[in-house]
């Protein structure tokens, strides 16, 4: 059977599942994309809020895109457009004193000159580090045990890599990649403020706290990419991401992806022998398929779409054993007019607004999530996308997108009762940080990782499809043995964020994943 | 349910210890997972040659018993194990092995189907893990029995009729590796056509309560029939002459092997006909494919040894004094008059081709002699008496 005749069904619309079915339909392969939402996009689709007001629906930043994959798909042509981009980080406490980052420039909060080049220095040594990590996302993850040429050139260059970044780069990467974060920044500055803000990148939307081992890893991370070749920077696109939602889609389809929308995918089918067959809606459609790609996190996947009882029981448990805490939720209000923030210019309000005041404050919101409980001042990421772009709502009005970080998927007392208490304290929380601002909110809603897990179908709202840890990272992500984008059914792949190198907007894994089939299946 | 007090023994009594210690009286006992039990009662030879002869009883509490239950219990068992389990139908036995993901054994142990989507399964080794780890998306509940049930095996010629004078209706009836509930003192009792022996004989699961006054009440009615207790050591004897491998003994349960390579697929220990690979997805099928293509490492056989010497632990070489294997288990067979092992075998031996040659080690006198035998390859078991399968079963 030559490509052409393979027909190739991709579960979900998100963006890596987006961006691996456009690479396949390039490469002449014949492929449709099933998505159980009205939208493509996935967790960057636009929503609705009320009538008159439209939001980013989960992730509202873009930070560590992958270049080639926007170049090779031409979202700017399809019509990607940013609305803002180099953005700063402002960073607010209780006492209105902001603290402003800027690639590797700090100033406010009383911050000095000693500080200011520590922090120069701290990033210098981060982002030579997260290169290192990047120069392992463009390609699949060796496989560990393998005898595979392939395998060990990929091993062999890792080593490789590390060395070449010099001495200290390498002795840096050996102290620091499986420690803490709150370690690592005491090590380098004493501001609270800052360190404080820093870590919150750390924990965006993982269940740790600066404490927690692994939460340089996730640091690191955060600095891989970063639109416009600079590390960590964010960007906002327009029309509240839906630009680059609508740019995936019209490139998908000018390469001749048929995308399916209401279409919930209910089953994967396979023989005896494990070969793909196709796949089942949940409308009853049966459509024949040669290779499945799954866009879906691996949890669901294999759960939901095969079933438990069609794999080995060591699978099922690996694959279970996944660990997929979400505690990040997404809070959007429409405002009658703009916020006034404690401490910010108004032509700051357009940049990215952290709360986050100090490590030990993250760490103690953190221990409230560890028990299922939520803490009654929360860490958050604000963005007010209508500065930037006054589609969003009417004349005048705003939109405010926050995540915050620090709710737990696990409620003790439930989410049924509890949701809009928490909404209500989110407000007042931004009211203290905003004086006057709940009496601006038009309309307001919240989303648990609950709502995130009913709403996107991510197994407990884990926005990364798997936490990003050490122990989840490279080859052993999402489970060792599935590394390289495939599974134990042949010709069923997975190209989502729960796969190498996980989550944020980048789409490395779609491409990944589509090189990965591409080899294999032609 | 542990017993009262049980922290300040390091072994249990089984509930049948107030009369196997009375019998025990070379006092000679050992430890069987948390239990002690007689490894041999008066004499070894006696209590194994009780089984071939007239009847032997054992002691089996220790046995790990686990239930299986629910909807989904057919489809669990057949997703667990690597045999057709939709062939053992209700109310009969069947053995079983199990592998992990590599497709390597990690226990050998029977399958009771009891009832309706009920089965147990009694393995030398404790697998809750496994058979929780497994039970994933699965309508079933699954417990240990193991200190809740008392277990005997009755085994050898005279054993239907010593069950059969206790009132056991029908018993000569049962087929190999069929089960039969009877109600025994207003409690259910399970006798099964099964057992350790390669001998007429049956097993029989019964709750704690009733078990002393079984025991009393078959030694009673036995007596005419020279029933016999026999302890561990008689048994391992007769599972050589069997045919049955030993979990540890035959091969390292998987998963406490440290070594790569230590361990074996069922292919490895010639246990082919428990594989169904058409069957859809069990637990070390796509291992197991794979290892069907591309070959076995090792080779299991039964062997039959020149000269009467054991030739327990040998290292066996071909005709060009390479090293080609390893016995596994061996003895001197009073039944089969061979003298007999287990070996795994690996490369260069080459079937039909090489020559087997163990390295014997014996003392007389407290001298080491060392005699290098020859053995044949045998395919039946050592020892297969008709009475085995005879049924009705010969009642006397």
């Amino acid at each position: 059977m030559t490509k052409k005749n393979k027909k190739i069904a991709v579960v979900g619309a998100g963006h890596n599942a987006l961006v691996c079915a456009t690479y396949l339909a390039k490469a002449g392969f014949s492929v449709d994309v099933f998505e159980s939402r009205s939208q493509v996009g996935g967790m960057i689709g636009k929503r609705k809020l009320g009538e008159e007001y439209s939001v980013p629906g989960a992730a509202h930043l873009l930070s560590h895109v992958d270049e080639s994959v926007f170049k090779k798909l031409n979202l700017k042509k399809h019509g990607l457009e940013y609305s803002a981009q180099d953005l700063k980080t402002v960073s607010l406490n209780r006492d209105g004193n902001a603290l402003i980052i800027d690639g590797d420039e700090v100033d406010g909060d009383d911050i000095t000159m000693k500080e200011k080049k520590e922090f120069k220095e701290l990033n210098k040594r981060m982002v030579k580090l997260a290169g290192f990590l990047e120069s392992t996302y463009g390609k699949k993850p060796p496989r560990l045990g393998s005898d595979d040429r392939g395998d060990m050139f990929s091993l062999a260059s890792l080593g490789l890599n590390a060395r070449m970044m010099g001495a200290d780069s390498m002795s840096d990467l050996l102290k620091f990649i499986a420690v803490n974060i709150y370690d690592v920044l005491n090590e380098f500055t004493d501001h609270n403020h800052l360190k404080g803000t820093l870590a919150f990148d750390a924990i965006l939307g993982n269940h740790m706290g600066p404490r927690t081992n692994n939460s340089v890893i996730t640091y690191l991370h955060q600095l891989t990419g970063g639109a416009n070749g600079k590390n960590g920077s964010h960007s906002m696109v327009s029309d509240g991401t839906g630009s680059f939602t609508k740019s995936l889609e019209e490139a998908a389809k000018k390469a001749g992806v048929n995308i399916h929308l209401n279409a919930s995918v209910k089953s994967i089918s396979f023989t005896d022998d494990l070969e793909i067959t196709g796949l089942t809606l949940k409308n009853g459609d049966a459509f024949d398929a040669d290779i499945i790609v799954s866009g879906i996190d691996p949890r669901s996947t294999f759960n939901c779409l095969v079933g438990p009882k069609k794999l080995e029981a060591g699978v099922v448990h690996k694959v279970n054993n996944v660990r997929m805490r979400g505690n990040a939720a997404k809070l959007h209000l429409a405002l009658s007019s703009k916020p006034k923030f404690k401490g910010i210019s108004e032509d700051q309000l357009g940049q990215r607004i952290v709360y986050s005041p100090s490590m030990e404050y993250l760490e103690r919101t953190f221990d409230f999530n560890k028990y299922g409980q939520i803490s009654d001042d929360l860490p958050m990421e604000i963005t007010i996308p209508s500065i930037h772009d006054k589609t969003l709502a009417p004349k005048g009005h705003h939109v405010l997108s926050a995540i915050v970080n620090y709710v737990p998927y696990h409620l003790k007392e439930g989410w049924e009762n509890s949701k809009s208490r928490v909404l209500d304290q989110c407000i007042n929380q931004l009211d203290g940080l905003a004086p006057g601002l709940k009496g601006l909110v038009v309309q307001s809603e919240l989303l648990t990782p609950a709502d995130i897990e009913e709403e996107y179908g991510i197994t407990g709202g884990q926005w990364h499809h798997g936490e990003l840890t050490f122990d989840q990272f490279l080859m052993l992500r999402p489970v060792p043995k599935m590394a390289q984008y495939s599974s134990p059914i042949s010709s069923l792949y997975m190209c989502g964020a729960g796969s190498h190198p996980g989550g944020g907007i980048m789409g490395t894994a779609g491409k990944n994943a589509a090189m990965e089939i591409m080899k294999r299946e032609s | 349910m542990l017993q009262q007090n049980h922290y300040l023994k390091s072994v249990y009594e089984t509930p049948f210890h107030e009369r196997t210690s009375e019998l025990n009286i070379l006092n000679d006992w050992t430890r069987w997972k948390d239990y002690t039990v007689p490894n041999s009662y008066f004499r070894v030879d006696l209590e194994y040659f009780a089984a071939r002869n007239s009847t032997a009883v054992f002691d089996y509490t220790p046995m790990i018993k686990h239930r299986i239950k629910g909807k989904d219990a057919l489809e669990y068992v057949n997703r667990f194990f690597t045999r057709d389990m939709t062939k053992i139908g209700l109310h009969r036995v069947g053995y079983a092995v199990w592998c992990d993901e590599q497709g390597q054994v990690i226990d050998d142990g029977t399958v009771f189907h009891m009832r309706e989507n009920e089965y147990w399964l009694l393995s030398a080794e404790r697998q809750l893990e496994n058979l929780a780890v497994s039970a994933i998306g699965f309508d079933v509940e699954i417990d240990e029995l193991t200190d809740d049930v008392a277990a005997l095996g009755v085994q050898g010629p005279t054993s239907a009729s010593i069950l059969k004078a206790m009132g056991f209706q029908e018993i000569e009836m049962l087929k190999p590796f069929d089960i039969k509930h009877y109600s025994y003192h207003g409690e259910e009792i399970t006798i099964s056509r099964t057992g350790f022996t390669g001998d007429l004989g049956y097993e029989v699961l019964m709750s704690n309560s009733v078990a002393l006054s079984f025991y009393n009440e078959m030694f009673a009615k036995g007596e005419i029939y020279n029933i016999k207790p026999a302890g561990l050591e008689a048994l391992d004897l007769l599972r050589i002459e069997a045919g049955l491998l030993q979990p540890g003994v035959d091969f390292m349960i998987a998963e406490e092997a440290i070594r790569p390579g230590a361990t074996r697929s069922p292919y490895e220990l010639g246990l082919s006909w428990l594989v169904d690979l058409s069957k859809p997805v069990f637990n070390g099928k796509a291992a197991l494919v794979e290892e069907k293509k591309r070959g076995s490492k090792y080779t299991f056989v039964k062997l039959n040894i020149n000269g009467n010497k054991p030739a327990s632990g040998s290292y066996l070489y071909n005709q060009a004094n390479k090293k080609i294997g390893t016995v596994t288990s061996a003895m001197f067979s009073p039944s089969a008059k061979a003298n007999i092992a287990y070996a795994s075998l690996h490369e260069p031996w080459k079937k039909g081709k090489d020559k087997i040659i163990a390295e014997i080690y014996y003392q007389k006198d407290l001298e080491w002699n060392r005699v290098m035998e020859e053995a044949t390859i045998v395919t039946k078991p050592f020892f297969d008496p008709d009475r085995k399968r005879a049924t009705p079963a010969e009642l006397y």
